[in-house]
């Protein structure tokens, strides 16, 4: 690393002393002394041009030496490519939909738990007691309902939806993935699986909230408009929101929050729900089958550009 | 000196005859007040009888104490002016007079009864409206006004409506039948300590109502020999009510919301408000859930305990829901310690 830095510095000042060396011999050629202004255009104008061609010299250099991999031996240099992975409208629902499953939480778990101190801190100290608690709850269970139905219809009426909801159900690659994943963990696979848009892990998540959230709305909504339907729904809505509603808790906490937050890859948190966009590396190994497909259409589109040209140009 | 000797003799056989105050006390009282027939003309005409039965007396707590010490504001006969006896002359908590000693006097001065006389309420009771007067037996005497199974009468003689509720009520009905287990007014309200019920301090109050019925009615309680279901603090606390109760909320119902206060009877009785046909109209009670179907509540199982096989469907899917999570959550937790096993191993590779 020293040394690439001395040599760089090197560099600079033969650039220097050559931009000097050129001004001298064209004041000598003209035979005008020239004003300080004259000199530091002319000056900057020719560092830039030496230091730019000193650059491309040394790539085509650099690539005459080795010439697959320039990319590998000067990475540092180079701005990494980034892929959308989550458009923005799907980040929008990410968003809606775990603010209200944080209330959800916050408002819910002290009444499955309401012997723990902090159940009653949360309830009566922080919210004001159980009114506005089961009010707030109320106003995230309308969140998430939003969600689900805005899902719902972007998972029908958007072409990214439509694809990506193909693509979320689990098929035997799933099972097969699962398996090779399974004898890498005990060692006796050196790679684990390639990956797709989705994994079976991510694909686990998604379907995993599809479930709670049938289960969690269709039962909160029972409780809800209780008074319409015999007590014994009631009862059996209550059981089930209960005990979904801590198993999605856990699982979110485990599963989802291991994934893309405590992962040791990731941590402290992955920050593609914000932007949507992976890097070229994250997209070669955590998706790379999606993403040879990506560079594949897109080599089929240059070429196929290419060759529109070629016809253009000919005809 | 003869006559000195019969003085001396005189003086001497008076002692003998008269030797303590005691007895004499009582029966030098008793020259007038034995008679069936005295009594005090008020100027109204109304008679008041004066007699006082010796018995009684000889058979109460008071029988070794002499009327004066009571009545201590007598001094000449015929008395005059004879105020109520003011017992806490002796019962105050030290007393050094042998009176029982305890909590009880302090705690009568801040009960919803002490607060009332002390404001002048003429009406009120004081000691002797339900200890008796000169009838104070130990509580232990049958004929005792606060022997167990007198209390409610003995409450009910102000309180006569609660009375006669209570009387038809289940608690009531197995006072009269002699179990001594069932509660009187006591049991619930406290005894010296009677607050009022919108006082948090009361037994009966909203937040502390469903812990008194816990005493009997809870797993330990003393129900379980009579047949009646012990787990129903725990199923009510495990519903949405006592939920409620415990996050403080003013409005959940209690246990005495649906099953009454004093007029509690049991589930087969069809006055009763947790009869199978009358649940959805204590369901609909104005302030809980006026908009409840006649379906929503009739017939209903009412206390859930989802680990009990008699709930049903609820017992299963809370089974079911319990093997889930185990499942999931032991899945998910193998997998990520597998994971990070494998991370680790593939740094350790790379250094």
């Amino acid at each position: 690393m020293n040394d690439k830095k001395l040599n760089l510095d090197k560099r600079e000042s033969y650039i220097k002393s050559l931009s000097n060396n050129i001004i001298e011999s064209a004041v000598d050629i003209v035979k005008i002394e020239p004003t300080v202004e004259q000199i530091n255009e002319i000056r900057e104008e020719v560092t830039e041009r030496l230091q730019y061609e000193s650059s491309s010299l040394l790539n085509e250099a650099v690539t005459k030496l080795h010439p697959t991999s320039l990319s590998e031996m000067m990475p540092e240099e180079r701005e990494e490519r980034s892929f959308e992975r989550f458009g923005k409208n799907f980040r929008y629902q990410h968003m809606l939909m775990f603010v209200s499953v944080i209330t959800l939480i916050v408002t819910g778990m002290p009444l499955k738990f309401p012997e723990f101190d902090i159940s009653k801190f949360i309830v009566i100290d922080l919210l004001g007691g159980l009114h506005n608690s089961t009010l707030i709850h109320r106003i995230g269970a309308v969140g998430l309902i939003i969600v689900g139905i805005w899902h719902l219809i972007y998972s029908v009426g958007s072409k990214v939806g439509r694809r990506d909801f193909f693509l979320m159900i689990p098929n035997l690659k799933d099972a097969s993935d699962f398996m090779c994943r399974m004898r890498y963990y005990i060692g006796k696979e050196k790679n684990g699986p390639k990956f797709g848009r989705f994994s079976f892990i991510e694909k686990f998540d998604y379907w995993a909230v599809y479930w709670g959230m049938v289960i969690m709305i269709g039962s909160g909504a029972i409780m809800w408009f209780k008074e319409l339907f015999p007590k014994y729904f009631y009862d059996i809505g209550r059981e089930m929101h209960s005990d979904e509603g801590l198993l999605a808790t856990l699982s979110i906490i485990i599963w989802h929050f291991y994934n893309v937050h405590f992962n040791p890859e990731v941590f402290p948190m992955s920050w593609t729900w914000w932007h949507g966009q992976l890097t070229e590396t994250e997209m070669k190994h955590h998706h790379p089958l999606e993403y040879e497909e990506i560079i594949k259409k897109e080599s089929l589109e240059i070429i196929k550009q290419a060759e529109k040209i070629n016809e253009e140009e000919n005809g | 000196m003869k006559q000195l000797c019969i003085t001396i003799t005189t003086t001497i056989l008076l002692v003998l005859l008269f030797p303590g105050r005691d007895l004499n006390a009582l029966e030098k009282c008793q020259i007038c007040h034995s008679k069936k027939e005295i009594h005090r003309s008020e100027m109204t005409g109304r008679k008041i009888p004066l007699y006082v039965d010796e018995s009684i007396i000889a058979r109460s707590v008071h029988h070794d104490k002499e009327c004066t010490d009571c009545h201590s504001d007598i001094n000449e006969i015929p008395h005059q002016t004879v105020k109520k006896v003011n017992c806490r002359r002796c019962h105050y908590s030290g007393n050094l007079v042998g009176a029982p000693d305890g909590q009880m006097y302090d705690q009568y001065e801040h009960s919803v009864h002490g607060i009332a006389v002390l404001a002048g309420n003429k009406k009120a009771p004081v000691c002797q409206d339900c200890h008796g007067t000169h009838n104070v037996y130990s509580h232990e005497t049958v004929e005792s006004k606060f022997y167990w199974q007198n209390i409610p009468k003995t409450c009910g003689s102000c309180h006569i409506e609660v009375y006669a509720v209570y009387s038809e009520s289940v608690h009531g009905r197995a006072v009269a039948a002699g179990i001594k287990d069932a509660p009187v007014c006591t049991n619930c309200h406290g005894e010296h300590n009677i607050k009022k019920h919108d006082n948090d301090e009361s037994r009966v109050s909203l937040a502390r109502v469903s812990q008194t019925c816990t005493e009997c009615h809870g797993p330990q309680g003393v129900v379980n020999k009579y047949n009646v279901k012990t787990d129903r603090t725990a199923t009510f606390e495990h519903s949405f009510h006592g939920i409620g109760q415990q996050m403080g909320s003013k409005t959940v119902a209690n246990c005495a919301s649906c099953h009454d206060y004093h007029d509690i009877r049991g589930e087969d009785d069809p006055k009763s408000s947790v009869y199978p046909d009358n649940i959805p109209q204590t369901c609909g009670k104005k302030g809980c859930h006026p908009g409840a179907s006649a379906e929503f509540a009739s017939g209903q199982q009412i206390h859930i305990n989802p680990k009990s096989e008699d709930s049903g469907i609820i017992y299963y899917i809370s089974k079911a829901f319990l093997i889930l999570t185990v499942l999931v959550l032991a899945g998910l937790f193998s997998f990520i310690i597998m994971d990070l096993f494998r991370k680790a191993k593939n740094a350790r590779a790379k250094r």
